[in-house]
């Protein structure tokens, strides 16, 4: 077997292009002594890490990362918050475009701290101008604890989950709540970032609400949401 | 929580102890966001960084495997991963000179429990300054800059396979540079038993 020693070194500094990141991965899945090799490089690598100026973060960063922490599957229980009413009649809506613009600004720090992530997740999948495209026609709305929801014109929304894995026996689902009723729009497991075509249109007024349910999910809910977001 | 290791912490982590994240954080939180900082040179950005650093901490911990290092590496390759990603995706940021101090900045002392970095830091430095001027461009260029080898190749015009065997080389300087001060990197970047 014709080892990797060379692409290792660029692949600590991530500075492989694709086709050589490609073939140091497949290589190190079945070589121990490439793996022990990548431990050392990477530990040099870190090595650099150490080497710059310390800095200060920011206070409110420090927030923002244990918010992550924050538990996110409680247990169907009383001080959950149900489903919220819908909004008040005669709320005054913008006025520009069919869509109702988001602010985040209004948000708390999570969420805040969330809506920059669905920002970073987008512009992974696209590249950054076809992602502020997105962005200016559709509306990012907040699922505190959860993630976000990022809503198109045409109705079509993307549910963006930061959860742990669902429990055994256990799925998440996700729920356009129109007025009272729950429309069903899909169900996933978690863990890590899961991002989420909701089966069901949401239209503006819509909330998108996510609850714990038997594996294979409900047609009702069966359990208080852990998240509701305000109206997309 | 105090007495256990970096391995322990995490382990901790994996299982949702909130706590130990949070000590995870403060022991590690500065050091990556310096090395955000220092890549992608901005601060909002860098603590981006840093936050989606932090959710792969507590999604992944549980998945950690213990015998592929140490946590603080993990810590810092992912760090320095997703730094790097976003750096090139912000072109801009390149332009700047590498050795552009960011002098808007305060330098923080070190955190107590990570005062051994200070003395780390000036080894590493030493070391550093020791390689060939190509192994430390190479280095440079690459970790702090971001830049892939084929764009090493064309802004140094040497060819491609030249970058590779420098890159390899200059790895392998480094360590050797730290070694002949005392340090081996992977069995000492933890800061809880130093
Ligand atoms: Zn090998």
């Amino acid at each position: 077997m014709e080892h990797v020693d060379e692409l290792i070194a660029g692949h600590a500094l991530r500075a492989l292009s694709s086709e050589d990141e490609e073939r140091v991965v497949v290589h190190l899945a079945e070589c121990e002594r490439c793996r022990r090799r990548l431990r050392e490089t990477e530990a040099v690598a870190a090595s650099l890490a150490y080497s710059v100026p310390q800095m200060a973060p920011p206070p409110e960063l420090r927030s923002r990362v244990l918010a992550i922490a924050e538990p996110v599957v409680a247990a169907p229980a009383a001080e959950a918050p149900a489903v919220e009413a819908p909004a008040r009649p005669g709320r005054p809506r913008p006025r520009h475009g069919w869509w109702p613009r988001v602010s985040l600004v209004a948000v708390p720090a999570m969420a805040l701290a969330l809506g920059a992530m669905v920002v970073w997740n987008v512009s992974l999948r696209n590249d950054l101008d076809s992602s502020r495209d997105d962005f200016a026609h559709g509306a990012a709305v907040a699922l505190p604890g959860v993630g976000n929801v990022v809503a198109q014109t045409d109705g079509n929304a993307t549910l963006f989950a930061h959860l742990r894995r669902a429990p055994a026996g256990k799925t998440y689902e996700a729920w356009v709540i129109r007025g009272t009723v729950a429309l069903p729009a899909g169900v996933f497991e978690g863990g890590g970032t899961v991002e989420l075509e909701l089966t069901q249109s949401a239209k503006p007024g819509d909330k998108i609400a996510v609850t714990v349910e038997p594996k294979g999910g409900s047609r009702k809910p069966t359990t208080t949401p852990i998240a509701t977001s305000r109206s997309v | 929580m105090e007495h256990l290791s970096d391995h322990g912490l995490l382990a901790l982590v994996g299982r949702g102890d909130r706590e130990a994240f949070a000590r995870l954080y403060d022991m590690y939180g500065g050091a990556a966001y310096s090395l955000a900082l220092r890549i992608v040179r901005d601060r909002d950005l860098a603590a981006d960084v840093v936050q989606n650093t932090f959710l792969a901490i507590w999604t992944q911990a549980r998945t950690f495997d213990s015998s592929r290092g140490q946590p603080s590496t993990w810590i810092l390759t992912m760090t320095h991963h997703k730094a790097v990603d976003m750096v090139r995706r912000e072109e801009r940021r390149r332009a700047e000179p590498l050795d552009d101090a960011p002098a808007a900045l305060d330098p923080e002392p070190p955190v107590e429990h990570q005062a051994w970095l200070g003395v780390a830091r000036e080894q590493i430095a030493t070391a550093l300054a020791r390689l060939p001027d190509p192994h430390r461009e190479v280095i440079e260029l690459a970790y702090f800059a971001g830049y892939t080898q084929s764009e090493l190749a064309e802004r140094l015009a040497v060819p491609i396979g030249t970058v590779k065997s420098r890159t390899f080389a200059a790895m392998n300087a480094l360590r050797d540079a730290l070694a002949a001060l005392g340090m081996r990197p992977e069995d000492e970047w933890n800061t809880s038993t130093s």
